[in-house]
């Protein structure tokens, strides 16, 4: 089987900034990407859980599988932005099967 | 009876209100951590349902009572209120706390912002005790929740810049006048005012009998949410417990004499001094976390949500009636 690699970045932000940082993945010529629920956590802004109240406190994380100028664009913009809110990105290598998608 | 007995027999009464005692059961089962849980997606409809409900009913009672000088000068109190206590509540968390700047400008927010169920646990109060009030009351609450906010960030002036991406002020600017709550709250005013009698005929089987029973399992998820809230702030200096508790008492007195001084009725009078005391955990929250990332939220949710909302909800809201009772007599 012909396998690529490619990036993958594991962006986990607050929801407020969902679309902020959609913007900025299309910007930096990522293609796709996906977002999922946070249901609850802790981290060095202490535990957090999904709720009706605290608005804007939820969590959401994104997936996306890119090429590597991209990601390296876009963790550029995410420690920029790091520095400020909260969230944490990771990024990993992948092996995809239709690389000309990513 | 003196004042203090039937403030006791008042808070005594109120407490043994379903509504009440169902946030007593969220907050004892949270504090057990028994897995009783609201999923978050029911809380947040029976939120919606709240705010249309206060919003609508509020819009048809200003329809049935028109445009008055009273409406005005509530109006503008509330929006007095909330933008200016913000800076007092500042000024005093700079003094007996070690909070930084931003962080002590962020709690004021909330201070000065205010809570839509602690509104609709009092109305529901003023109801039971058979206490009138005006509806429009609920379009100073949708007033008061934005001010607060635009002050904190006057506090902060320059410093909110700490980053590129802060603050993001687009964001910020739609969070704060569009924000999912004022939206509704708004709306629902308006549209309440607009179709008068003939709407509320129309809607009275939706936003009446099911009221109290939606408010009872939101009361609950509150409950269950401030025991969490408890729980996660273990390290919470006394010096901020002290003011979650004074605080509200205070900001209730200077609204009950000023709506005193403006001619407004005991209901009116209690309804305002409610708003003064209660804080934000919705609004507020959100506003914050766009606009001053570095204040830290585990401080002015614990403060709001886990030590005045139960605080205003027990004991507060009797206590604001007997006083504005005493002050409007």
């Amino acid at each position: 089987m012909n396998l690529v690699t490619r990036k993958k970045l594991e962006i986990f932000v607050e929801a407020h900034a969902l679309s902020h940082v959609e913007r900025m993945l299309l910007n930096e010529g990522v293609k796709g990407w996906s977002v999922f629920d946070g249901v609850e956590g802790a981290g060095a802004h202490g535990a957090w859980r999904q709720s009706a109240v605290d608005g804007g406190g939820d969590m959401r994380l994104i997936i996306a599988v890119t090429n590597e100028p991209a990601a390296q664009k876009a963790l550029a913009w995410l420690k920029d932005y790091f520095s400020d809110y909260r969230g944490l990105v990771c990024l990993s290598d992948v092996q995809v099967l239709r690389p000309e998608r990513f | 009876m003196d004042i203090f007995g039937s403030v006791g027999s008042a808070a005594a009464a109120n407490l043994l209100t379903p509504a009440i005692l169902f946030f007593v059961l969220g907050m004892v089962a949270g504090l057990l951590r028994s897995d009783l849980a609201i999923p978050e997606q029911v809380a947040k409809t029976l939120a919606l349902y709240l705010m249309l409900c206060i919003g609508f009913k509020g819009g048809v009672e200003a329809h049935r009572a028109g445009l008055s000088s009273e409406l005005l000068a509530s109006g503008a109190l509330g929006l007095a209120l909330s933008f200016l206590t913000p800076f007092a509540a500042f000024a005093l968390l700079r003094v007996i706390s070690k909070l930084d700047r931003t962080t002590a400008a962020a709690v004021a927010a909330h201070y000065g912002s205010v809570s839509v169920v602690t509104f609709a646990a009092a109305s529901e109060y003023l109801r039971g005790i058979g206490v009138e009030f005006s509806g429009h009351m609920a379009a100073v609450l949708a007033l008061m929740e934005t001010p607060a906010i635009l002050a904190a960030l006057l506090i902060v002036g320059g410093n909110a810049s700490q980053g590129a991406h802060n603050p993001r002020r687009g964001a910020l600017l739609r969070e704060v006048l569009l924000n999912g709550a004022a939206v509704l709250l708004v709306g629902s005013f308006v549209i309440g005012a607009i179709t008068g009698e003939r709407g509320y005929d129309r809607l009275e089987m939706f936003v009446n009998p099911l009221f109290q029973g939606v408010l009872c399992l939101f009361l609950l998820d509150m409950g269950l949410v401030a025991s969490r809230q408890l729980a996660m702030s273990p390290n919470l200096q006394f010096n901020l417990l002290a003011y979650a508790l004074t605080w509200p008492l205070l900001a209730a007195a200077i609204a009950t004499i000023a709506s005193a001084q403006i001619g407004l009725s005991a209901g009116d009078t209690t309804l305002m001094a409610v708003l003064a005391a209660s804080a934000s955990y919705i609004a507020a929250p959100a506003a914050m976390r766009i606009a001053l990332p570095r204040a830290d939220a585990g401080v002015y949710l614990s403060l709001s949500l886990a030590i005045t909302f139960p605080f205003n909800l027990l004991i507060g809201i009797p206590l604001y009636q007997a006083a504005a009772d005493f002050m409007v007599r």
